[in-house]
């Protein structure tokens, strides 16, 4: 685990000394909050409940617009640097690179996403503010963040140009989340089985999500976020491991 | 989970890393398929709003035979979004009602959609079919989906919840538990009831009102456990010995036979709920509220019945609370508003107006201090003698209010009246073995009336007066709070013991058919004599005879009720008269009355919202409040964690409310939207700040660091 401490550290440093990050988290804080504040997710009003459903209801929506960005980089600029090879050269397993780079992404947007920690205070302040699922639904934002950053990285491992990895990933993230929305379920139905839109339903992060923002911690929800993770990450490996043989 | 090695797979050919990515899909789809069969789950709501309650867990562990659940459910593919979310909360109740009964609940689905017979056996039992919109790729369409329940316990027993679409396992819950409850439930109980409703017919040509009580009683909810009575005799019978509990709803013009009835129940240890108003109130062309004539007692009866409860050690005086706390009377929600007719429709009077108010679940001790101090100056006194006395708008740890407690506030009540135990000049002075306590309490804001001949807020102005006319309604509050003591008001006793009784050393009043027969007597007696005159002076030596009759007996003398040994059958005592049973003149079992000081907020039109659609508020919470009550007076606390689970109320309080001062609506918006402007901006600005900040320490700190490894270099 030390190697994977050490690019995990060296990674974490990058993002820290970057400008483009500082770009990148008050961008996304921007967005976010003035979104959900502006148009009335988060209604602040005079016996409007104090809750934050609203907010979590549109983090993944603001996600899917950002989270490809972040991950871009990961692999397409090392490769397009070729700084790729340098690193394949190094006496680091491939799995123990993919983690230290995962966990540094995931601890950044962990800083990032605590910085929004101030509305829910704020709502505690003028309200009985239940923190249970304000917790829970912190949770679940991390869960779907590393659910969406492994999928990026994996695209990132792809393709040497980071706008394609971009697009790539943005698509994805996109028809995966869209799959569980219970509007185009209910559209599709007439035209494919049921198995597959149980099937569709399943494998969307959409109903897991919101299942642990609700409020309630299911085991069945987190094994979920972790076999996604592990797939995507393996898929990763496997793209990376086809390239160090290829030399 | 992630390769380390070289894996064979890599440097083969596509088709085999196509296989691996596969058969890794497939292993992850097994994990999680596992993994929702197998579960865990933490509820980390703080009010526990997705578990299962007590009362569930207690009605399945009390099952002696086996309830199976037939489920008839379309298929979830096949189900508009509006309808799936409902169906995944539907399964997991089901499935979770199936893990508590350890196999005395069996679940059994059957899928109507594809096969008649199923559909037909829906038509039978009594499932409803939802007709649904769907929006698919090929129409726009409404389909027939079903989604109900039939409960069968014991193979003879059953229950059909017809249809059934929960968007929380809360209501889920609220639907299936009762029904559960109800289909293991053996006999209803019986309940007694009598109502004199209102005969008023408003003024301005609007439809008369016509209110009574039946809504809260015909709810599906209480019927389907409890089986009212209407036990208002015209001829006074008295109360059946199987009624344990009998509600008086708005008792006016009491007969003192009626008088007798109530006292004899009690007697015999009944419970007897009184839904008590002293006053009512029509409204009228403009929204005027008006006086109508209403009194306790018959005109002509000779005992009271405000006294007959003084006897039992209730105080119910004839005087009106308006409670001008402004948490107490400001309406939480718009259906609750008291209304005002303008051209755009009826607009709700966000104010509030201070007759119609809800009792706090507030310690209102906590604002001695505020309440002691004028002009900067606390009463050091005044706040000594507010902290002994105030008490807790909500005073009871019954589970009668444990739900109340948790929304923060009771059921509203519209022109309450002054509810009180007895007291004397040493405080509380109940009869000897009878114990009570006031549970419902107005702030320490309340203000007390004799009810006056109007109460409306506008003085019938046009909408332009209004808000000036409103103003000075308010004003005249403020001017009385400056100059009256603060006091709170009771609105709800509880007493219990070996009540007195009122009729003790009274004559016992006479039934309808009694009086009757006694003129009918009088009547021929007097024809009698005045035929026997005729004949004496016909006939001078019957004089003798009508001596004798005048040596009768007083009718009234042989009812007149002491506490010796019964009397026989008097010369004179009626058929009807001996039907009646010797009169109880001590109690003969620890009864029970509950004086709740509002009758309003049962009402039909207040609880339909017909009241509404006249400008009036509709009740809320009054129907669960009676629901509830029914359960606590027959003490069946099957239920009762059912009821205390609702989500806590979490309303924000943006801006600072002065509950003595009325503000202007539209100044009170102002400030709330700069309030909001405030808040957003700090919102906005202070995570993006923090993080800039952390931005320039790094980049100050990797400056410094460059500058000292220049230095060095240059060294």
């Amino acid at each position: 685990m030390r190697e994977v401490a050490v690019i995990f550290r060296r990674e974490l440093k990058s993002y820290f000394v970057s400008p483009i990050a500082y770009v990148f988290g008050v961008l996304f804080l921007a967005v976010l909050l003035l979104l959900a504040l502006i148009l009335r997710f988060v209604p602040l009003d005079n016996g409007a409940q104090a809750s934050l459903q609203g907010f979590f209801w549109l983090m993944p929506v603001v996600f899917l617009f950002f989270l490809p960005g972040l991950t871009m980089r990961l692999w397409a600029e090392e490769r397009k640097t070729g700084t790729l090879e340098l690193l394949m050269t190094f006496p680091v397993k491939i799995g123990h690179l993919i983690l230290g780079k995962f966990c540094a992404s995931l601890i950044y947007l962990a800083v990032v996403l605590a910085l929004t920690l101030v509305l829910p205070a704020t709502l505690s302040v003028y309200g009985n503010l239940d923190w249970g699922p304000v917790l829970g639904a912190y949770l679940a934002t991390l869960l779907l963040a590393s659910a969406y950053i492994a999928t990026g990285m994996f695209w990132s491992s792809m393709t040497r140009d980071q706008i394609v990895a971009l697009l790539l990933g943005l698509v994805t993230l996109l028809l995966l989340y869209a799959l569980g929305f219970p509007m185009l379920l209910e559209w599709l139905a007439g035209s494919l089985p049921s198995w597959l839109l149980d099937l569709m339903n399943g494998i969307s992060p959409y109903k897991y999500y919101e299942s642990i923002t609700r409020g309630v911690v299911d085991t069945r929800d987190i094994v979920y976020f972790t076999c996604f993770c592990g797939f995507f990450l393996h898929c990763n490996a496997l793209v990376l491991q086809a390239r160090r043989a290829k030399g | 989970m992630l390769p380390t090695k070289k894996l064979p797979l890599s440097g083969g050919s596509a088709l085999a890393t196509l296989l691996h990515v596969l058969v890794l899909f497939v292993i992850f789809g097994q994990i999680v398929y596992l993994a929702s069969r197998y579960r865990l789950r933490f509820d980390t709501t703080s009010d526990s709003m997705y578990s299962l309650t007590e009362s569930t867990s207690q009605i399945i562990g009390g099952l002696d035979k086996r309830l199976v659940i037939e489920a008839y459910l379309s298929p979830k593919a096949d189900l508009p979004s509006q309808l799936r979310d409902t169906r995944t909360v539907l399964d997991n109740f089901l499935d979770e009602l199936v893990q508590m009964g350890k196999g005395k609940v069996v679940v059994q689905r059957y899928n109507p959609l594809d096969d008649k017979a199923i559909q037909q056996k829906c038509e039978r039992v009594g499932i409803k079919p939802i007709d649904a919109q769907s929006n698919t790729t090929s129409a726009l369409e409404v389909r027939r989906h079903w989604q109900g329940l039939r409960l069968v316990y014991g193979g003879d027993r059953q229950k059909i919840i017809e249809q059934i679409a929960p968007t929380a396992s809360t209501l889920a819950e609220a639907q299936i538990t009762p029904a559960i409850k109800d289909v293991i439930t053996r006999e209803k109980k019986k309940l007694g009831f009598m109502e004199w409703p209102s005969e008023v017919t408003a003024a301005g040509g609007q439809p008369p009102r016509g209110i009574g009580w039946n809504s809260v009683r015909v709810m599906d909810a209480i019927a389907r456990r409890y089986e009212f009575q209407n036990l208002k005799d015209a001829e006074g019978a008295l109360i059946p010995d199987e009624i344990g509990i009998l509600f008086l709803f708005r008792p006016k013009d009491l007969s003192d036979r009626e008088k007798f009835v109530l006292d004899q129940f009690v007697m015999r240890g009944g419970t007897m709920v009184v839904l008590a108003d002293v006053v009512d109130y029509s409204i009228g062309q403009k929204r005027t509220f008006s006086r109508t004539p209403m009194a306790l007692d018959e005109k002509g009866s000779e005992w009271s019945f405000r006294e007959q409860l003084l006897c039992y050690g209730i105080d119910l005086k004839d005087q009106i609370v308006a409670d001008l706390d402004n948490r107490a009377f400001s309406p939480l929600n718009a259906i609750e508003s008291y209304g005002f007719p303008t051209q755009l429709g009826m607009q709700s009077l966000r104010s509030g107006y201070p007759y119609f108010f809800h009792p706090q679940a507030f310690d209102w001790k906590q604002e001695a201090d505020r309440l002691a101090t004028r002009n900067g100056q606390k009463d050091v006194e005044a706040a000594a003698d507010f902290k002994a006395r105030f008490r807790p708008g909500i005073d009871s740890d019954e589970f009668l209010f444990q739900s109340f407690k948790k929304f923060g506030r009771a059921q509203c009540f519209y022109w309450p009246c002054w509810t009180d135990l007895r007291r004397g000049s040493a405080g509380i002075d109940l009869p000897a073995g009878v114990t009570g306590k006031v549970m419902l309490w107005s702030s320490p804001m309340a203000l007390v009336e004799v009810p006056p001949a109007n109460l409306d807020p506008f003085s019938g102005a046009d909408v332009k007066d209004r808000g000036q006319k409103y103003a000075d309604f308010i004003k005249k509050f403020d001017e009385r709070l400056r100059s009256e003591p603060r006091l709170q008001a009771p609105l709800m006793v509880d007493l219990a013991g070996n009540f007195p009784s009122f009729f003790a050393g009274k004559p016992r009043p006479k039934k309808p058919s009694e009086i009757k027969e006694e003129e009918a007597a009088k009547k021929q007696a007097i024809l009698r004599e005045e035929e026997m005159e005729k004949a004496a002076e016909a006939n001078p030596a019957l004089v003798k005879d009508a001596d004798k009759i005048a040596q009768l007996p007083d009718q009234k003398d042989a009812d007149k009720i002491t506490q010796g040994p019964p009397k026989q059958d008097a010369e004179g005592v009626t058929e009807a008269a001996q039907k009646d049973p010797l009169p109880m003149l001590a109690a003969k079992a620890p009864g029970r009355i509950v004086v709740i000081g509002d009758s309003d907020f049962l009402r039909d039109d207040f609880v339909r919202g017909e009241y509404q659609q006249i400008g009036g508020p509709a009740s809320l919470y009054g129907a669960l409040f009676f629901g509830v009550m029914l359960d606590w007076l027959s003490q069946d606390s099957d239920l009762m964690s059912l009821y205390a689970h609702q989500p806590i109320d979490r309303k924000l309080q943006l801006l600072a409310v002065d509950p003595g001062k009325i503000e202007d609506p539209r100044d009170s918006e102002k400030r709330l939207r700069s309030k909001t402007n405030v808040i957003t901006a700090i919102n906005v600005a202070i995570p993006c700040g923090l993080l800039c900040l952390l931005g320039a320490i790094v980049w100050l700190i990797r400056r410094a660091q460059k500058r000292a490894f220049l230095a060095a270099i240059g060294n």
